[in-house]
């Protein structure tokens, strides 16, 4: 059961991927991108994960004095953190691409922005 | 010492400030961003000069006052610091180089372009891995975001792939370090690399997506067609940011993880580099878009380094030298090609002829050039010497021949286009601005590549000896390049004759060395002597002279292989320039620079063959090769026969010196071309004749002499120029010498040194006086000219007596090198070589003749009747080589006796018996003495007799006579010197087939199509990258595990 959440993570990359390589639309492929970013912190989460264990946090129901046997890795935890802000930052700026890319040729085919070549 | 935390967080503060500043002010923003990066420049710079100079250990950094694993931490070590140093200048010089266009796009830009600075400066030094991925990211987004600096379709389509590109490989790295992560229990590179993760097979794969992650942001090859399109399509600012800066970054990344992955990896790497390496420079081959050529070049370069970087195993305590040197140069190069390739504004490389409105840009395009092929004096120079030698001390020759195959690659192109901008028609371009601000960077960079050469040669042992005072000097003369020619004239024949004073007593003792001295820097006077013929400024020529003198003086003055290498690189500079001055020379000064650079390739593998089988690099080393013996002396023969024209290397002469002026032409032939024969020389003596292969080679090279004299020959007598007859005929001449050594007898040598001497006083007045006749009446066809003598009496005798002692007729000194040679052939029973000898010494006889008849006698032409004799600034310098032809001609004994005696330790059987004047073989004997007074006293007789015959006989003037019919419509046709020997012609004529040339250009044809096919793997298409980039890693993936 512990490795569902790995399983999953791998399966979403792969159609990550897929729509990545396979999608035409460039708005399709940017959420292609979005997927495989997804994935890729779910098994980030998945991979700190340990069996019955709960969240990182302190409060009531964790003391400090407990932590270490009651809770998940916390650091993939916090780079989850970082790596979604990252991929917020990405998919932006990608969008902020595509419309501009859509302003040149009124088209989102990524087959017609083929003018540098060989 | 300022703190290095300071580095990153000046920019980060200055980035927030100049957006708080908002629109409105650009300029102050301007201000802070180039104070911000002057400031991180400063700080590394002075942690550099401190690791360089004291002890300073390294420094760690942490953050937020923990150790880790609990925080990040960052180091400040040498490296670090040499990084971060070349970033931050980069930087800094490419915001100036960018300034306008930043402050166009507002103060957002200048935060983004700080970012990418800071962003590639914790790449350098951080140790936390997670901590590497985040500013990976920061530095691709803030890269994307200058991509678009300069707004367009071209540069968005580009910005868009090189996004779908780091989005991939930034994931992949990713996951890799969450599994890294996942089996070592930390982050950090230390701890990881303790935890030595890739015995377990999932930790190996961890690396591996990181190590891959790594190499696919270098742009290997073929996954890194979005890498060529960001280069072709964003402003060149910004390419020489990429080039420059991230490339650098990402290599010392790479660097810094290979100790994680352990030695394993290495070949690995190493392979992925090589391939990069040829495949990106074999593509270059057809492009024609500047900036996308310099991206081929870009990433061939990294290439270069990353195998460098993978085979670290093999070059031992030199690793660091050779990378850094490789590294530098790459670096300035490539950022003064692309900075200057937003100069000039020229897409097509055809049309960079625009360039040389500028001479500086010339300047600054020529240094990047040689940079990157690692010519002298530039530090890739030593590291590409270093890199090559310590490969094969390691016994890796196949990696040898890899790294110059693909240089050579490079080098084909890049010469092209260079040849393109210094000869193309540039009237019909476009006029351009050079700003202050776009010109300061480069001129730096140029400036730098110069001195940067300089300090890498202190750190060589072999290179320790090397001479630099002539370099100084011909800096000196660059620098005064504005003053007439005449000015320049003067001080550089001072310097040159200063430094005869100096250098020759340092060849007491050495006949050898002194002859060539005698031929090299005696021709440099008289070459410069003639050259006080031209008026204006001649801008350029004496530097490159200058060059190409101190290469050969330095040729001479070598002790160790290295300093032959130096000398020789430094010479094909010179004539470089030289011969690609004429003004049809484009494709013949390009031809000469690929023999050459491939020359040169084969003679570095001879000598790191040598090294090798030797232990050191003494010239001794030469006479020892025990590795691949014949190879070895193969190569270097071949490398020293590319300036001797010999035989299937000569295609570039006939043109390169037909094209040549007056001086170029007297400097390429007579002088320029005995350098090979030193060469030759120097193999000759070290392989000697013992050895069984010996036999095969001499063999080959006899007869590779023999052809060239008989091709040489026969092409020279079917010219219509003069100037390229004299070119053909050094072909022929040059032969006889090869043939002459390759006999390997005392009476051989002293035949093949005899002539070196001999060719260099006649050839050098037929150059001086056919060229200055050719300069003077405008054209070299002999057609065109006839009638000269009356105009050019002194012109007339100098070019008979030269043709009297080329052809070999007694009394003059030609006599007595056939005299050996035919002594030698017999002696040593060549028959069949002889014969081909033989009878190309006869077929001289007819070029020769139409020569001096062509142009001296027959009908004066109706517009040469104002033709005046030759300046005295010729006439001086052929006549002292006339009075040192009659000298050698009266007492040959003067030079073959000593010529015998140095002989004498080499082959000491079949001397020459002297007495007195008279020498004699076992077949005969011969007295050049009283040949020449009973001649001389024959010869007045004959000559009194005729002029008394003459004083009765009735003048007829030049039109005394009926032209019947009608006028020819071709009249040079009638010409009787038109197709002079066409019988000849038809007899002999299938030797002039270009069956050479074909040869050459069929091989250069397979080339470039190869690369035209294969380069279409770029489709232009984004998502054709990705799957690159997706199979790339699959396949070494496959292959690896």
């Amino acid at each position: 059961m512990e490795y569902i959440s790995l399983i999953t993570g791998f399966i979403m990359l792969m159609i990550g991927l897929w729509g990545i390589l396979s999608q035409k639309n460039i708005i399709k492929i940017i959420i292609g991108f979005t997927i495989f970013d997804t994935a890729i912190n779910i098994i980030i989460i998945s991979i700190g994960y340990i069996s019955g264990r709960t969240a990182p946090i302190l409060d009531k129901a964790v003391p400090v004095k407990d932590a270490v046997t009651k809770i998940v890795d916390p650091i993939p935890q916090a780079l989850v953190l970082t790596s979604i802000v990252i991929s917020l930052g990405v998919t932006a700026l990608m969008l902020a691409y595509a419309l501009k890319l859509h302003k040149y040729k009124n088209t989102l085919e990524i087959n017609k922005f083929k003018d540098l070549k060989w | 010492m300022v703190a290095p935390i300071y580095i990153i967080t000046i920019p980060l503060g200055i980035a927030f400030l100049i957006g708080v500043l908002g629109k409105s002010n650009k300029n102050i923003g301007g201000m802070f961003m180039l104070i911000a990066l002057a400031c991180m420049s400063f700080v590394s710079a002075q942690w550099f000069i401190s690791f360089m100079t004291s002890t300073q250990s390294p420094v760690y950094i942490y953050t937020a006052g923990f150790k880790p694993p609990f925080s990040i931490n960052l180091l400040m070590g040498l490296n670090e610091a040499f990084f971060t140093l070349i970033i931050n200048i980069a930087t800094l010089l490419g915001a100036i180089y960018l300034y306008n266009n930043l402050k166009k796009q507002g103060t957002n830009a200048m935060s983004v372009f700080l970012g990418f600075a800071m962003a590639l400066n914790v790449m350098v030094m951080t140790r936390d891995i997670f901590n590497l991925y985040v500013f990976l990211e920061i530095a691709s987004v803030a890269t994307a975001g200058l991509i678009i600096l300069e707004q367009g379709l071209k540069s968005t389509s580009a910005g868009f792939k090189y996004m779908i590109a780091t989005g991939i490989i930034s994931s992949i790295l990713l996951i890799g370090i969450i599994f890294a992560y996942n089996y070592s229990g930390t982050l950090n590179i230390d701890g990881l690399i303790e935890a030595n993760i890739g015995i377990l097979k999932g930790g190996a794969i961890a690396i591996f997506l990181i190590l891959i992650a790594i190499v696919l942001e270098l742009k290997p090859f073929p996954a890194n067609g979005w890498a060529l399109d960001v280069y072709q399509g964003a402003d060149s600012g910004i390419g020489a940011m990429i080039s420059a800066a991230s490339a650098s970054a990402s290599l010392y990344v790479l660097y810094k993880l290979f100790a994680i992955a352990g030695e394993s990896w290495y070949p690995v790497i190493a392979v992925l580099g090589i391939i990069t390496f040829i495949a990106s420079n074999l593509f270059g081959l057809k492009q024609t878009n500047s900036k996308r050529l310099l991206g081929y070049s870009s990433i061939g370069q990294i290439g270069l380094l990353i195998t460098v970087l993978g085979l670290s195993p093999y070059l031992g305590d030199k690793f660091e030298f050779i990378a850094v040197t490789l590294l530098i140069s790459h670096y300035l190069a490539k950022a003064i090609l692309f900075w200057i390739s937003g100069i000039v504004k020229a897409e097509n490389i055809k049309n960079w002829s625009n360039l040389r409105k500028k001479p500086l840009l010339v300047a600054l395009f020529g240094t990047a050039v040689f940079l990157l092929l690692g010519f002298p004096p530039f530090p890739s120079f030593f590291g590409k010497w270093e890199l090559v030698m310590q490969l094969a001390n390691s016994g890796q020759f196949a990696w040898m021949t890899a790294i110059l195959v693909g240089s050579f690659f490079e080098g084909i192109y890049l010469f092209r286009w260079f040849g393109y901008t210094l000869k193309l028609d540039n009237k019909e371009l476009p006029e351009y601005k050079m700003k202050l601000n776009k010109i300061i960077p480069p001129a730096i960079f140029g400036v730098a590549a110069y001195i940067l050469g300089y300090y890498s040669g202190t750190f060589v042992d072999a290179a320790k000896g090397l001479d630099y005072i002539p370099l100084l000097f011909i800096a000196f003369i660059a620098l005064i390049n504005f003053l007439p020619a005449w000015v320049k004239n003067s001080i550089s024949l001072t310097g040159v004759i200063l430094y005869i004073a100096v250098i020759f007593p340092e060849f007491d003792g050495d006949l050898l060395r002194q002859i060539f001295a005698a031929i090299f820097l005696g021709g440099a006077v008289l070459a410069l002597f003639a050259g006080f013929y031209s008026k204006g400024k001649r801008s350029g020529f004496h530097v490159v002279t200058l060059a190409m003198f101190a290469g050969l003086a330095m040729l001479l003055k070598a002790d160790n292989l290295l300093e032959i290498f130096y000398a020789w690189e430094l010479m094909t500079i010179g004539s470089y320039f030289l011969l690609i001055r004429g003004k049809k020379s484009m494709p013949h000064g390009y031809s000469y620079m690929m023999f050459s650079l491939g020359g040169s390739y084969a003679l570095i593998f001879g000598f790191a063959l040598a090294f090798v089988s030797f232990g050191n690099l003494d010239l001794q080393s030469l006479s020892g090769i025990t590795i691949y013996p014949t190879l070895a002396y193969s190569l270097m023969l071949l490398g020293f026969m590319t300036k001797t024209a010999s035989f299937g290397l000569h295609i570039w002469l006939p043109g390169a010196h037909g094209e040549a002026v007056v001086d170029i032409h007297f400097m390429a032939s007579a002088i320029l071309l005995k350098a090979g024969v030193f060469g030759i020389i120097l193999v000759l003596l070290g392989m000697g004749t013992e050895a069984s292969y010996a036999k095969y080679i001499l063999y080959t090279l006899g007869w590779i002499g023999a052809i060239s004299a008989l091709i040489g020959n026969i092409a020279a007598s079917f010219q219509e120029s003069a100037k390229r007859l004299l070119a053909w005929s050094s072909i022929g001449q040059l032969g006889y010498i090869v043939f002459g050594l390759a006999l390997m007898s005392h009476l051989g040598w002293m035949a093949g040194i005899f002539y070196t001497a001999t060719h260099f006083l006649y050839k050098g007045v037929l150059f001086l006086t056919i060229g200055g006749i050719a300069l003077k009446l405008g054209t070299p066809y002999m057609y065109r000219m006839g009638g000269l003598i009356k105009k050019m009496p002194f012109s007339f005798i100098a070019v008979l007596i030269a043709i009297i002692t080329l052809s070999g007729i007694p009394p003059l000194v030609g006599f007595a090198g056939k005299w050996l040679f035919y002594n030698a052939i017999i002696s040593q029973g060549l028959y069949f070589q002889g014969i081909v000898v033989l009878f190309s010494g006869i077929v001289a006889f007819l070029y020769l003749f139409r020569l001096i008849y062509s142009v001296f006698l027959g009908q004066l032409k109706d517009e040469h009747r104002n033709v005046k004799e030759l300046p005295l600034c010729l006439l001086i310098p052929i006549y002292i080589l006339i009075i040192a032809i009659m000298i050698i001609s009266a007492r040959p004994d003067f030079i073959l006796k000593p010529i015998g005696n140095y002989l004498l330790a080499y082959f000491p059987s079949g001397a020459l018996n002297w007495n007195g004047t008279m020498a004699s073989t076992g077949l005969g004997y011969w007295d050049g003495y009283w040949v020449m007074i009973i001649v001389g006293v024959m010869f007045t007789l004959l000559f009194g007799w005729l002029l008394i015959l003459n004083s009765k006989s009735k003048k007829v003037k030049q039109f005394n006579m009926v032209y019947a019919g009608e006028k020819p419509f071709r009249p040079e046709t009638t010409h009787m010197s038109y197709n002079m020997f066409s019988g000849y012609n038809k007899a002999l004529g299938f030797f002039m087939m270009p069956g050479v040339t074909g040869f050459w250009n069929w091989m250069s044809d397979i080339l470039h199509d190869t690369a035209n096919y294969f380069r279409r793997i770029y489709s232009g298409n984004g998502q054709s990258y990705a799957i690159h980039i997706i199979a790339y890693i699959i396949i070494i993936y496959l292959i690896v595990f």
